[in-house]
């Protein structure tokens, strides 16, 4: 019968004492029509029904029995940041209700969103530090952890330097988690710092910042409602952002919108479109460039936007010229007939956005798949208003915050970089020496005996990181530091996110120290044959712990701790001051901040953020008004996600205080909703391009002078054109604001004397110089805002990415592409070193060609995401409720594949990858989801590995419900040159019965 | 009184098993029960539609006719609810129920049926109302504390609508309108002997 | 019967959707360049023509959880609720009329010429021990399958709602449990009688003559005669199909769907209702209805005049085995 837990009994016991007095009450007529799931708006229709109500009691709302009280955090499990509401009684989190004040999610949740208290209580998670000794897990206490592991990373330091230390963060980290991680990094003194967004949109922040200005989704969730297209490409939200579909769907009827959805899978999502195109993986940019074919070609780009905010259109259309329907047709399977109907509606029915997710970013032309994506926005006008944009939905709850704050191997916080300007900037925030970093760092001398430290050095990718801890055989491959990898410090990561895991298992057992920091062992701790040298520690999930996390529309919501955490676990908070103060720089790194009891105070560690993040403005989220927000969500509506009741404080504000948030908190801006509208004044959420790329470019270029060839500068204007923003009184582009800036508009007076010391202090040698970036005093983004103009300036967008590998976006054939015939045309970019490492992908390729690859393994094989699970699945998959509903591994195969293999329908089958006889078992899901030639798997199990079973390897009782193969067991090389992105969204297999 | 009952709008269901993850959350189902699960026809194909089904809590309910024991009873909302003191784990309502809903913990020997359970549209069962022992044997009451099933409340789509049927069906019939296509309002013939226009 | 008629529309259904398939899998083959997964949904009413069940796929490991809709159960439920009642009242009250309406017109058969004293052996022990072993689960069978069937309308107001399923619970127990002996004690009566009850001419001519029941007149017979035979194959073969069809149900989707279910369900309660009331029929007549039947198989043996009276052939038999001149088992009469 049902089993039930003792806590169970005395929320119910309590609320029957609470209802035991009240025979009769009807439900409130407003909170019955909610529950009953009406949309807003509907009501006056049904005005005239009887109102009916259940047999009795008062419209309890969320509000729990006397003795339980309510708190709210943010589901961990998406990007699009739903309210969990937590009804706590005794320390024990009881039940969850529906958060219907959300303006996200009005109440709606996922399988896992609908879960998530198991999350927290259940069995499986790790309860003690423990410690591998002669492969035996013995457990051990925090004191000796942290002694043991500090002193083996001191040990590892002398001997090999800072960059040995490998430190993978977590997008399951608060804003403040992800921070303080990035910060330990930096006084550490590695750039080896990353995160899940590696591997799921690194590649979008590169391209879509280097198209025009911020690596982010330009509108939000709630706005898709407006939208009149709606165009999916790479991405399957009905898995993965399961709650965002109430708002597409919604908008799809209310608008009678297109729904339009390119995928090589029948997805879920699919199943919802008005117009469903199959198209071959890896082939994005034929399709948008077959569709832009379309558009200039019959006239329908938007000409004003393109000549006033766009920089380079002219040389995308050269290169779409090359992609008529018959090529497009040939390379992606796409028809013609379909693609000119898709790309009319694109261009004509207009708003349009484009949402993507990985199937874009997961490729060796990832940046380029997404600039293609945003120049198709730019071409057709569709980027800076209600409805339009690029709508990238992100993995996490906090991985656009934890890549905002850079747990990133090319940047510290705030996309400041790794020059050294940014080390100086944020030595002022941090109130530490710059030469103390300095000092931090690896030396190495050149030949020519100059000493450069690899602090101003990209990292290594964590797609990878293996590389760097097996030595080379040739040592000019070997990776650019003072030796290979021989720690990883992993928090809140699975291991088998990353391809080629056969590799990855080599990496991990080379390795001197692992240190395993989660919820669960995950795969890290089952992989490999390793015997010592590996801990486990324990650490609260993200709702044991407090702090703001940052959705995909950029809105910062505050969870709050809804139980202490669990077992032994510690937050990760304190586990990194723990480990600071155990290396020795815990004084200098939590200066300004408080720590109560070991665990840092997470409201300083945001005031801290909000100091020094004004190149993103993060500057005005501070706690207080994050805090106010969550506390009056049903005064924010959900289709603007403006505040339009509720106290004075966050009147006007939008929801969350999407950044850009300009301003120190008590400037008040309202954050901005939408990036780069123009139709609103900055003060109140406007913006435009930024002015990121210079004020212009100049090209040497060959003319005819004089009946002689001679070389001449021709100058590019790269600000916007007779563009603005409401209310500026600049009426035309501009460039970033510096005080030199404001001095030649005669602005500066406008600044306080208390602002202009601050600047000062800044560069008391060249105060001019300081930009609105590294004021800390936010007077210079005060003044320009005061004028209606935004901080970094007024630019074009880049549809010529000039800097970038593939300024313009070309077409690239997959490393193990499955035809082969195309690879001549479109070969993949020429080796080179990147991140410290060669990239040796166009070798890679030509040897697939020659070997003839594609015929040994003729199916092409996509990985993705389950709406059960949810990234390496180690937490998911330990989620009795969830596990349930996905008990095997599984890979799709289509009929016309299946049968001439004798592959039935949930059999088991081996599945062998292209690269090093990688072969995994699972079982045969066979349907028309896929296309013939394809097959899919999903990518969140782990703790089988090659066929066999990994169960035993466990520390005991904290084995996943669920275990099977890893699809990367079987996924091969390539990677993006921008960001080192992996390709495992197409690559090849074959399947034979088992 | 409340006439209540449940309504997938198909055209809104994306199968993300909320729902059913949402009544194993409220209720401590146990594994291998699934009072609420969801379906797709025409998985993979074009004009795939996934529907969310539990007990329907019909009108003149199949299995509370066919039950040799009479443990059916239904309350005033027109909640169809069983007794676990009475049922025998004979099988009929499971023959009997058009929408697969009775579930049976497989208990003892050659596998036999324990005690049927099924969705209670989060109304509890024959016990004081939030009890323990009510608790025990259905999981939460809802309905006493003023709420809807939180399978519903919890969809991720407003798919799932539940509440009083005249409520849910001008929600529907208003989206009808505004899509300008109805999804059909699945099992609602069957359970309700009515359709609604579409 | 609904029933049958809504599996032949479910097989029809089945055949015209392959059919649909068929003609359609060579187009999408080719990709259509239109392709709006909207506007060509799937439609429940649609899908209800077409077959009986709705199904589709699901991620739970159970896939009867697969069935969307099963409108069969309303046929079900009214072959359970009315069809089945009335069979199992006209077959059992109508059985019991004419056998109360037969005892009083023609009384107890009694042994014409008295009885001799003279015993013959009918039944050894093994026989009769499979018999009553038989027997007594059928008749705990027949009652707590009634019960299901009955009980709710006749017992539970007279029980109330609380005894009445602790009654049914204990009943479903018996009649899951013993089912096991009385399998056992069919397959057993097979084997042992079915030498004895291969019907032949002489069953015929029995058969014409009324058995001697009717009238007076006593036409030769084996061992067994018609009406024996008939009941033995009434036992063999009701018994083995209300074992199958109860195994079907009692260990629920092992080999049969929940169509598969109803459907023996069905097949279940009609044979074991047709059973039952032939079962009376058997009851009376090795009863109150004969004298002399009942010790073959109490005591094992019979009166050598009844043994002449009704199965004079194997009388003759017995005695043809027998030592010559000897009586059969001279058990002197009292």
């Amino acid at each position: 019968m049902l089993i039930k837990r003792s806590e169970r009994q005395a929320r119910h016991g309590t609320l029957a004492a609470a209802f035991a007095n009240q025979t009769s009450g009807n439900l409130d007529r407003r909170t019955f029509l909610r529950r009953s799931g009406l949309a807003a708006g509907g009501l006056a229709a049904i005005g005239a029904l009887p109102l009916t109500s259940v047999r009795k009691a008062e419209a309890a709302g969320s509000s729990p029995g006397p003795g339980a009280t309510i708190r709210k955090n943010i589901c961990t499990h998406c990007s699009v940041g739903c309210t969990v509401i937590a009804e706590v009684e005794n320390g024990v989190w009881v039940g969850q209700e529906p958060a219907w004040d959300s303006p996200i999610n009005r109440g709606s949740h996922c399988a896992k969103g609908a879960a998530t208290r198991e999350v927290v209580h259940g069995d499986r998670r790790l309860k003690y530090p423990m410690k591998l000794v002669n492969g035996q897990w013995n457990k051990i206490s925090w004191d000796t952890a942290i002694n043991e592991i500090g002193d083996k990373l001191m040990e590892i330091r002398a001997k090999s330097g800072s960059d040995s230390v490998y430190w993978l963060g977590s997008a399951k980290f608060t804003n403040e988690g992800s921070y303080l991680n990035r910060k330990l990094a930096a006084f550490w003194g590695t750039n080896n710092s990353d995160h899940q967004a590696r591997i799921c949109h690194s590649t979008t922040v590169a391209g879509v910042a280097n198209t025009w200005g911020y690596g982010a989704m330009t509108n939000s969730y709630t706005d898709i409602r407006n939208s009149k297209t709606l165009f999916f490409l790479g991405g399957n939200p009905a898995e993965a952002h399961p709650v965002s579909l109430q708002h597409l769907l919604e908008g799809k009827e209310l608008n009678r919108a297109n729904f339009i959805v390119a995928d090589p899978r029948l997805t879920r999502t699919a199943a919802h479109a008005t117009e469903y195109m199959r198209l071959r993986p890896g082939t994005d940019i034929p399709v948008l460039w077959g569709m832009l074919w379309h558009i200039f070609k019959n006239g329908w780009e938007d000409k004003e936007f393109i000549a006033q905010r766009v920089y380079g259109m002219d040389d995308i259309r050269k290169e779409v010229e090359k992609w008529t329907p018959e090529e497009v047709e040939r390379v992606s399977g796409v028809p013609g007939e379909q693609l000119k109907r898709v790309a009319e509606m694109f261009a004509k029915d207009k708003p349009s956005c484009l949402i993507w997710a990985m199937g874009q970013t997961q490729h060796t032309v990832g940046t380029a798949n997404v600039r293609a994506s945003c120049i198709l926005l730019l071409a057709t006008g569709n980027v800076g208003g209600p409805g339009k944009g690029a709508n990238i939905f992100r993995g996490h709850t906090n991985v656009q915050g934890a890549t905002d704050l850079g747990l990133d191997i090319v940047t510290l916080p705030l996309y400041y970089g790794l020059v050294e300007g940014a080390w100086r900037h944020w030595s002022r925030v941090w109130e530490v020496d710059y030469q103390w970093f300095v000092d931090r760092f690896d030396k190495t001398t050149a030949v020519d005996g100059k000493v450069t430290t690899t602090m101003n050095t990209p990292g290594i990718p964590s797609t990878r990181w293996y590389e760097a801890a097996i030595p080379t055989k040739d040592p000019k491959d070997n990776v650019s530091q003072k030796d290979n990898l021989k720690a990883m410090f992993v928090m809140g990561h699975g291991g088998n996110t990353v391809a080629r895991m056969p590799e990855v298992v080599k990496g991990i057992e080379k390795l001197d120290l692992l240190v395993v920091a989660d919820p669960h062992p995950t795969t890290w701790a089952v992989l490999s044959e390793r015997k010592d040298g590996t801990y486990l520690l324990p650490v609260a999930t993200s709702y044991e712990t407090s702090g703001s996390r940052t959705a995909s529309n950029r809105a910062i919501q505050w969870g709050e701790q809804i139980v202490k955490p669990i077992f032994e676990s510690k937050d990760d908070n304190e586990i990194m001051y723990l480990l600071a103060k155990k290396l020795g720089f815990a004084d200098l790194m939590f200066k300004n901040i408080k720590v109560e009891n070991n665990v840092p105070v997470v409201e300083d560690v945001l005031r801290e953020i909000n100091r020094g993040g004004w190149s993103t403005g993060y500057c005005g989220q501070s706690p207080e008004r994050l805090k106010l927000h969550m506390a009056n969500q049903k005064s924010f509506d959900m289709r603007t996600q403006k505040a339009t009741s509720g106290p004075d404080e966050i009147r006007g504000d939008y929801y969350g205080l999407p950044w850009p948030c300009w301003g120190t908190p008590e400037f008040r801006h309202p954050g901005t909703p939408l990036l780069y509208n123009t139709n609103l004044s900055i003060k109140e959420g406007g913006g435009t391009f930024r002015a990121r790329f210079g004020v212009e470019r100049v090209i040497d270029s060959k003319v005819m002078e004089n009946g002689q060839e001679v070389t001449k500068q021709v100058r590019h204007n790269l600000l916007a054109e007779g563009s603005y923003s409401k209310d500026s009184e600049l009426k035309d582009g501009y460039p970033e604001f510096t005080l030199g800036v404001l001095k030649k508009l005669g602005w500066d007076t406008d600044l306080t004397p208390a602002e202009l010391a601050v600047i000062q202090k800044v560069n008391p040698t060249t105060p001019d110089a300081v930009s609105w970036s590294i004021d800390l005093s936010g007077g210079i983004q005060r003044v320009a805002i005061t004028h209606g103009c935004i901080p970094y300036g007024n630019g074009k967008a880049r549809a010529n990415a000039f800097g970038l590998p593939d300024a313009i976006p070309t077409h690239r054939e997959p490393i193990y592409t499955s035809r082969p015939e195309l690879v001549a045309k479109y070969p993949t970019l020429p080796n080179a070193r990147q991140f410290r490492m060669p990239n040796v992908g166009f070798d890679m390729q030509k040897a697939a060609v020659d070997q003839g690859l594609a015929k040994q393994f003729p199916l092409i094989l996509s990985s993705g995401r389950l709406v059960e699970y949810e990234g390496g699945g180690e937490e998911t998959r330990s989620n009795k409720w969830l596990a349930e509903l996905q008990q095997d591994m599984f890979i799709e195969i289509n009929p016309d594949d299946a049968g001439p293999r004798g592959v039935k329908d949930g059999a088991w089958v081996w599945v062998t990858g292209a690269e090093g006889g990688a072969k995994a078992r699972m079982k045969a899901l066979v349907t028309e989801r896929v296309g013939k030639g394809v097959t899919w798997c999903p990518f969140h199990f782990a703790g089988w590995y090659q066929g066999v079973d990994q169960r035993g390897k466990y520390p005991k009782g904290a084995d996943p419900v669920v275990l099977g193969e890893s699809v990367n067991t079987l996924t091969t090389y390539g990677y993006d040159p921008v960001t080192g992105m992996q390709e495992p969204k197409a690559t090849l297999c074959q399947i034979k019965a088992a | 009184m409340a006439r209540m009952k449940f309504l997938c709008d198909a055209d809104r269901c994306i199968e993300c098993n909320a729902c059913v993850t949402a009544c194993k959350n409220e209720h401590e189902v146990p594994w291998g029960i699934n009072r609420r699960r969801v379906v797709t026809i025409n998985d993979g194909k074009p004009g795939e539609r996934s529907v969310s089904m539990a007990c329907m809590h019909c009108t003149d309910a199949p299995c509370a006719a066919v039950c040799p024991v009479n443990c059916f009873y239904t309350t005033a909302d027109a909640v169809v609810l069983h007794s676990k003191d009475l049922c025998i784990g004979c099988g009929y309502c499971f023959y009997a129920c058009p929408f697969g809903a009775p579930q049976y913990p497989k208990v003892g020997n050659f596998g036999s049926r324990g005690k049927m359970d099924k969705c209670t549209y989060c109304a509890g069962g024959p016990e004081a109302d939030g009890s323990v022992a009510e608790y025990e044997k259905y999981g939460a009451n809802r309905l006493a504390e003023g709420k809807l099933p939180l399978c519903a409340e919890m969809c991720s789509t407003k798919s799932l609508l539940a509440g009083d049927g005249d409520i849910i069906a001008s929600i529907y019939k208003e989206r009808v309108v505004k899509r300008g296509y109805g999804s059909g309002a699945w099992g609602w013939k069957t359970a309700y002997k009515e359709s609604i226009a579409s | 019967m609904t029933g049958i008629l809504a599996r032949a529309r479910f097989i029809i259904g089945a055949l015209l959707l392959l059919f649909v398939v068929a003609i359609v899998a060579p187009v999408s083959a080719q990709q259509p360049t239109r392709v709006n997964p909207t506007e060509s949904s799937v439609k429940e009413d649609q899908l209800l023509q077409q077959m009986q069940i709705i199904n589709g796929r699901g991620s739970l490991p159970d896939a009867k959880s697969y069935n969307l809709e099963q409108p069969a159960g309303r046929d079900w439920r009214a072959f359970q609720d009315v069809t089945l009642p009335w069979i199992g009242a006209i077959a059992i009250l109508g059985m019991l009329a004419l056998l109360v309406v037969f005892y009083l017109i023609r009384g107890m058969v009694k042994i014409e010429n008295g009885r001799s004293g003279r015993l013959v052996v009918r039944f050894n022990t093994f026989e009769r021990f499979t018999h009553w072993m038989t027997a007594t689960c059928f008749i705990t069978l027949a009652i707590s399958g009634l019960n299901i069937a009955f009980g709710k309308s006749l017992l539970l107001p007279l029980l109330g709602a609380e005894a009445f399923s602790g009654w049914s619970q204990w009943a479903k127990y018996a009649h899951n449990y013993l089912s096991f002996p009385f399998t056992i004690g069919v397959v057993v009566i097979l084997l042992i009688w079915v030498a004895n009850n291969i019907p032949n001419q002489i069953d015929i001519e029995w058969l014409k003559r009324g058995g001697g029941i009717a009238g007076h007149d006593h036409p030769p017979a084996e061992k067994f005669n018609g009406g024996q035979k008939g009941i033995y194959w009434i036992v063999v073969i009701g018994g083995t199909t209300s074992a199958i069809t109860g195994y079907l149900l009692m260990f629920p989707f092992y080999g049969t769907g929940i169509a598969g279910m109803q459907t023996a369900q069905m097949i279940h309660g009609v044979v074991a209702m047709l059973f039952v009331a032939a079962m009376l029929a058997h009851i009376y007549i090795g009863t109150i209805g004969m004298e002399g039947a009942f010790e073959a198989m109490s005591e094992g043996t019979v009166d050598e005049n009844w043994a002449k009276q009704h199965h004079s052939l194997w009388l003759d038999e017995v005695k043809n085995k027998a030592p010559s001149g000897a009586t059969p088992r001279a058990t002197p009469a009292e």
